[in-house]
């Protein structure tokens, strides 16, 4: 007999004799997403665990003779009585380049009707993080776009950098022009044909947000081009509490891809405030303890184990990094909050901003007093440290200086120069929204307010003043631009050429 | 879950540790412990009945391989198979056999929380659920 034959019959033995064994048990009863499961025996925490029509939801309560379930999406269609089954598989996401330019679910279902999202390879949602030994320390810069943070407050591949503010203070937009930027540094990047060239990609995690703001930020991202480097991962505020919950791990785990693989990305998480309250809903439905704000007693391990996963891995582990920039939304700017004093622990610094700056149409409404970054500095570009070395204390310096001369009259000439300079650097860190800038545009402006070349300009004409060199530039100083990029630092013939160029725009704004 | 629950169920279980000999379930322990409560009864007593009747429902549950087939299934291989399940959970297992023409064909076996689907049915659902 021809061995083909023999081998088809083979196959089909096989399939015939297949035997399927599943651990499974019965819901018992089902409310709010969370299903009280029997049996289930081999349960194990974290499991999928399948339910009729597909539907998939986590072991979270293993006890002794119930297993408490919570269901992703939609739950309505399960009943008491339904058979539960254990699918022995943690709950993993699809990850790879395939998923770059698309809106997913916590599951990496596809939410943008693009059609099924391409991937060979998934990652399990919980991970443990990197260790101290493969880790290194955070050396490389990941520009903002945003020239306040970027010159003060610089962030570092691997860094986590917290976004804190009340609502509407402007902290989306800030994680979402750092998206952006990223998108433009890789366009110039990778036209450059630098081998050496390290692109960042980007994941963003929406979290109990509204589908209209989500909707914006997706616009947004596709305007500016800034897409097709992103990942969208969204558990909107009409989604279960579960899929609230597991999104920002899902998005992490997408982000290891990048890491694991030797590249860099970096991951928003917006926001954590409400990932909080999706998981004290879910405690709650749970029975679990809960204690104070009346959040259960491990929703600091709930964070804890989240942003370590963000780090920078050494030579040996491939180099890669994941660079966190998780949001907290505080009430009345109370920083001593239950989940903003957790998570402020746990990061490398904060973007504090503020209510009263934001109103007062100081936009990005950043708190020099209050915002830092412990790592970043190592990864500033001497360019920057050169020029803005000195700026965040003349500034803090300013808003003492500024709330004091509210009562005093008169004020010596010292005090009233520093005032006034004060006054210009707040000027030149506005900022509209969706428009980072190149680092080398922010050397080129810096430079300028070091030299005191806008100190004899009205403090109203700063904005104008700022908007005019930076043209002036683009337009007419290309060469210079790019030799402040690629030198990443300034010798004495690029402060030659500033001079030059400063004195030449000089007249033509006046 | 209350105080009082809690009791109820930890005495349930109590008394369920009474109705095992030589590792296996007993009925004929479990109807005497049943006449015994039944004459003393305990506080919130048909709690405590729901609580022990869900515990011996699981005994029974442990110890049966209900057995769907599609067709005919003979009595040896009915045997046969209770033969092996008892080998493989190491204690008495009996069987049941239950027609269920929507597996199509094959047999389906559940111990307790254990199955073990070796239908056309089941590897249909599997294929689909991989082309999707
Ligand atoms: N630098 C800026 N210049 C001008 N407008 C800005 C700036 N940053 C933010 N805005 C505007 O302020 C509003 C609130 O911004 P954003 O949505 O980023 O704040 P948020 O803190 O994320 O708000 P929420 O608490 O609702 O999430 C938006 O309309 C946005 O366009
Ligand atoms: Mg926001």
């Amino acid at each position: 007999m021809s061995s083909v034959i023999e081998q088809i019959e083979q196959q089909i033995a096989n399939l015939q004799s297949k035997t399927v064994y599943s651990n499974t048990g019965q819901i018992l009863t089902i409310a709010d997403g969370v299903a009280k499961v029997t049996g289930l025996s081999e349960a194990m925490y974290n499991e999928m665990i399948e339910f009729p029509g597909g539907t998939i939801g986590i072991a979270l309560n293993l006890e002794e003779d119930e297993v408490g379930v919570v269901v992703l999406g939609e739950s309505t269609h399960l009943k008491a009585g339904d058979e539960a089954k254990c699918t022995g598989k943690l709950l993993s996401v699809p990850v790879g380049k395939g998923l770059l330019g698309r809106v997913v679910n916590p599951l990496g279902q596809p939410l943008d009707g693009k059609g099924p999202v391409e991937s060979s390879e998934s990652y399990p949602v919980e991970k443990i993080a990197p260790g101290i030994i493969e880790r290194r320390s955070v050396d490389q810069p990941l520009a903002t776009g945003i020239m306040a943070i970027d010159s003060m407050i610089p962030i570092g591949r691997g860094q986590r950098e917290l976004i804190i503010g009340d609502r509407g203070t402007g902290k989306t937009t800030i994680a979402i022009d750092t998206i952006i930027n990223q998108a433009k540094i890789n366009e110039v990047g990778l036209a450059s044909g630098d081998d050496s060239f390290r692109p960042v990609y980007s994941i963003y995690v929406a979290v109990g947000q509204k589908n209209s703001n989500l909707a914006r930020t997706l616009g947004v991202l596709e305007e500016s081009g800034a897409l097709k480097y992103t990942i969208i991962v969204s558990a909107a505020a009409s989604d279960a509490a579960a899929d609230q919950y597991l999104a920002p791990y899902a998005g992490a785990a997408m982000g290891e891809w990048f890491m694991a693989n030797g590249m860099d990305a970096l991951i928003v998480y917006d926001d954590l405030s409400k990932h909080a309250a999706a998981y004290r809903q879910m405690s709650l439905v749970l029975k679990r303890p809960s204690g104070r704000e009346a959040y259960p007693g491990d929703v600091f391990y709930l964070h804890s184990r989240l942003l370590e996963r963000s780090a920078r891995v050494n030579e040996d582990n491939g180099n890669g990094s994941l660079t966190a920039l998780p949001i907290i939304e505080t009430l009345a700017g109370d920083l001593s909050a239950y989940i903003p004093t957790n998570v402020i622990s746990i990061t490398d610094g904060q973007i504090f901003l503020e209510t009263d700056l934001f109103n007062q149409g100081i936009r990005p409404a950043v708190s020099v007093g209050l915002s830092v970054s412990r790592v970043g500095s190592a990864a500033q570009i001497k360019a920057t440290k050169q020029v803005a070395g000195k700026i965040k204390l003349e500034l803090a310096q300013f808003r003492e200086l500024a709330a004091f001369a509210q009562f005093g009259s008169d004020l010596d000439a010292k005090t009233k120069a520093q005032l006034d300079r004060g006054a210009r650097i707040v000027e030149l860190f506005k900022q509209p929204a969706f428009n980072p800038l190149p680092i080398e545009e922010q050397v080129a402006v810096l430079w300028g307010i070091q030299n005191e070349y806008y100190d004899s300009i009205d403090v109203s004409r700063i904005v104008a003043a700022a908007t005019s060199i930076r043209e002036f530039f683009t337009t007419r100083k290309e060469s210079l631009l790019t030799d402040i990029r690629t030198k990443a630092k300034l010798d004495a013939d690029l402060e030659a050429e500033l001079k030059k160029a400063y004195d030449e725009w000089k007249p033509s704004f006046a | 879950m209350t105080t009082a629950d809690k009791k109820t169920k930890a005495y349930a279980k109590s008394l369920m540790k009474l109705c095992w000999q030589d590792g296996e379930f007993s009925d004929e322990r479990a109807l005497a412990v049943l006449q015994s409560v039944e004459k003393n009864p305990p506080p919130r007593y048909a709690a405590f009945l729901k609580a022990f009747l869900a515990l011996v429902q699981r005994a029974v549950a442990d110890r049966t391989a209900v057995v769907e087939h599609a067709g005919s299934l003979s009595d040896e291989a009915l045997q046969a198979t209770g033969k092996k399940l008892s080998q493989r959970y190491g204690r008495a297992i009996e069987v049941q056999s239950r027609q269920n023409d929507a597996l199509i064909a094959g047999v389906r076996v559940r111990v307790g929380c254990d199955v073990y689907d070796s239908s056309i049915a089941a590897s249909l659902a599997e294929l689909e659920a991989s082309l999707s």
